[in-house]
């Protein structure tokens, strides 16, 4: 059974003996080429861009990022097989289309069997990291922190150290402490999932922690602003003038 | 025994409390029954002190006829003739204090007006036994009460006790699939290595089982425990695993609850180790400090990490397990700084057996 092109497989798990005993298996089948090995989330978003690879058999506990804010990161598209010892994460895996999900000890059988879906189903389907974005049915809301991709680094922004968001066609312009970070998501999607009682729509471009409103002014004739702590001036339309004050 | 007569103070309580009713008694004895005043204190003197301990010897019979399940016929049959030889033999030790008083010649006719009060006395005997043997059941009644009051509580805490332990005693499951996973990765690249945590693994499973079952174990034996686990552990995390160990001499054979400590050590690897790119050093320490015994866990800690569900359940089982068996006289004190964790036990050392 040789494939014209082998399986292009990248390896991510925090441990480097769950690593060694995957690359074992993987290397006796002749149509599997093992790209890379990643010991943490950050090396992995990385990999995946510069290696490219067609399959990915994912650690879901790992350090900085867990497997699934890995693939929320990620740019391309690529086949994911969660390895991992945790059983309660298999709902939300196959929710972003996940071609198995593995549990440790795995077996050479179970490997044998995830590959051969892959080869079935191919890599296409739609972008995992889209997917992720929709199906978060078992990740705690309000979030406590934001991923922001940048290139092949990641930010990791904690939701108290947001000051507030704008809406930038598809992408979200994230402040916070004088620095500012483009995200691929809209405000609406960033909104649902910050904790309600912290972040105000001021706006309808307009996302803003309400802890660093310093006052509000009146700006022209019927309308006004709100000028954070570190004298940014936030719009205000009528009905987020109505949200901030029901707020306070 | 009696309870009172077993104890100097309580004794020396009691008796200073006769001392009004003798004085009562005086006054009556002149008052009612004409008897000159200094002969009536006199009188009341002798006769109140003997009462004192007659009234004691009440609580013979009413500890050997229990209010409860006693036929009422027996019950009064009983106090009835107790009473009355109670009575007489106060009396006849009375009669034997004024022959006393009677040698001087002051006290003359002392012995004949006492003899004519000997009626009225023998009531008032058996009125004081009956209500001394009254205050007795009371007494036996609240003493019986607060002992099942004691024994409840003692049987909530051995239960709770039983229930925290039984929790404890419960492996991660996560900890056995890695262990094992790690094994399986082992087998063939370094098969030494795989028995030997296998090995390392049934030893740490041995322990926990065993040393759950028992009261109190020496400190040393928990940190046994708690590096048979690291070392299980080590093998996963490689070089992100560094452990310390600073333990002073007379520590180590204080009695401590057994698996008190592990859970902090698993919280350590799990929280700590597991979650930062570079893992760092896990360190235990423990001292004895006169009659307190100070442990602690140390652990970096990812200061960007995300609240982890599950967390703080260990933590709260550890803290309740040290209320049950120590209340306030134990404390745990977690401390989480930027890039560390760190948790303390403060505890009674207890005796070395």
């Amino acid at each position: 059974m040789s494939a014209p092109t082998p399986l292009r497989v990248l390896l991510v798990d925090d441990e480097e003996l769950a690593r060694r005993v995957l690359r074992e298996y993987l290397s006796r089948d002749p149509g599997v080429e093992i790209v890379g090995e990643c010991a943490n989330g950050f090396e992995a978003v990385r990999a995946v861009s510069e290696t490219k690879p067609d399959l990915l058999f994912l650690d879901i506990q790992m350090p900085k990022l867990d497997g699934f804010e890995v693939l929320e990161l990620l740019d391309r598209e690529v086949a994911v097989v969660f390895v991992t010892a945790f059983d309660e994460h298999a709902i939300r895996a196959f929710e972003v289309h996940a071609v198995d999900y593995l549990l440790k000890p795995v077996s050479e059988e179970k490997i044998g069997r995830a590959l051969a879906r892959v080869r079935e189903r191919g890599v296409a389907g739609p972008p995992v990291s889209r997917l992720v974005a929709d199906a978060k049915p078992d990740q705690p809301r309000p979030i406590d922190r934001l991923l922001v991709r940048d290139g092949t680094r990641v930010h990791v922004i904690q939701a108290s150290e947001l000051d507030y968001a704008v809406a930038r066609d598809d992408y979200v312009e994230l402040h916070s402490g004088g620095k500012d970070f483009l995200k691929h998501q809209t405000l609406n999607d960033l909104e649902a999932q910050l904790d309600p009682e912290r972040f105000v729509r001021t706006h309808r471009s307009y996302l803003v922690n309400v802890e660093r409103i310093a006052k509000i002014e009146p700006y022209a004739k019927d309308s006004r602003i709100a000028v954070l702590h570190d004298g940014t001036q936030i719009p205000l339309s009528r009905s987020g003038y109505a949200r901030i004050r029901e707020h306070s | 025994m009696h309870p009172i007569l077993s104890r100097p103070s309580w004794l020396a309580l009691y008796l200073a409390s006769w001392i009004p009713v003798a004085a009562l008694f005086g006054i009556a004895l002149h008052v009612l029954a004409q008897v000159p005043l200094a002969e009536a204190f006199a009188d009341a003197a002798g006769l109140t002190a003997v009462l004192a301990f007659v009234c004691l010897s009440a609580w013979y019979p009413s500890r050997a006829q229990p209010i409860a399940g006693a036929g009422t016929m027996g019950f009064l049959l009983t106090h009835a003739v107790a009473a009355v030889i109670s009575s007489g033999v106060w009396l006849a030790l009375g009669r034997a204090w004024v022959a006393l008083l009677e040698r001087d010649p002051g006290w003359q006719g002392a012995g004949a007006r006492y003899n004519s009060l000997l009626p009225g006395l023998f009531l008032v005997g058996m009125l004081f036994y009956l209500l001394a043997a009254a205050l007795h059941y009371l007494a036996l009644v609240a003493a019986k009460s607060r002992q099942a009051e004691q024994k409840a509580l003692e049987l909530l805490v051995q239960a709770r006790e039983a229930e925290l332990k039984a929790l404890r005693a419960q492996i991660d499951p996560h900890f056995l699939f890695n262990s094992l996973n790690s094994i399986s990765a082992l087998t063939s690249s370094d098969p030494a290595s795989a028995r030997r945590m296998c090995i390392e693994l049934a030893e740490f499973l041995r322990r926990t089982l065993v040393l759950g079952q028992r009261e109190r174990i020496p400190l040393a034996e928990e940190l046994d425990l708690a590096e048979g686990y690291l070392r299980v552990e080590q093998v996963r995390f490689g070089s992100r695993l560094r452990v310390e160990r600073e333990v002073d001499e007379p520590a180590l054979a204080s009695p401590v609850p057994p698996l008190l400590l592990q859970p902090l050590v698993e919280n350590a690897v799990r929280h700590g180790i597991a979650q930062t790119l570079e893992g760092g050093t896990i360190k235990i320490a423990a001292k004895r400090d006169g009659s307190r015994l100070h442990v602690s866990v140390s652990n970096p800690r990812d200061p960007d990490g995300r609240a982890r569900p599950g967390a703080g359940v260990g933590l709260r089982n550890v803290a309740g397990r040290l209320a049950t068996l120590f209340g306030t006289e134990a404390r745990l004190d977690a401390i989480a700084g930027g890039d560390s964790y760190l948790v303390e036990l403060d505890l009674p050392a207890g005796e070395v057996s």
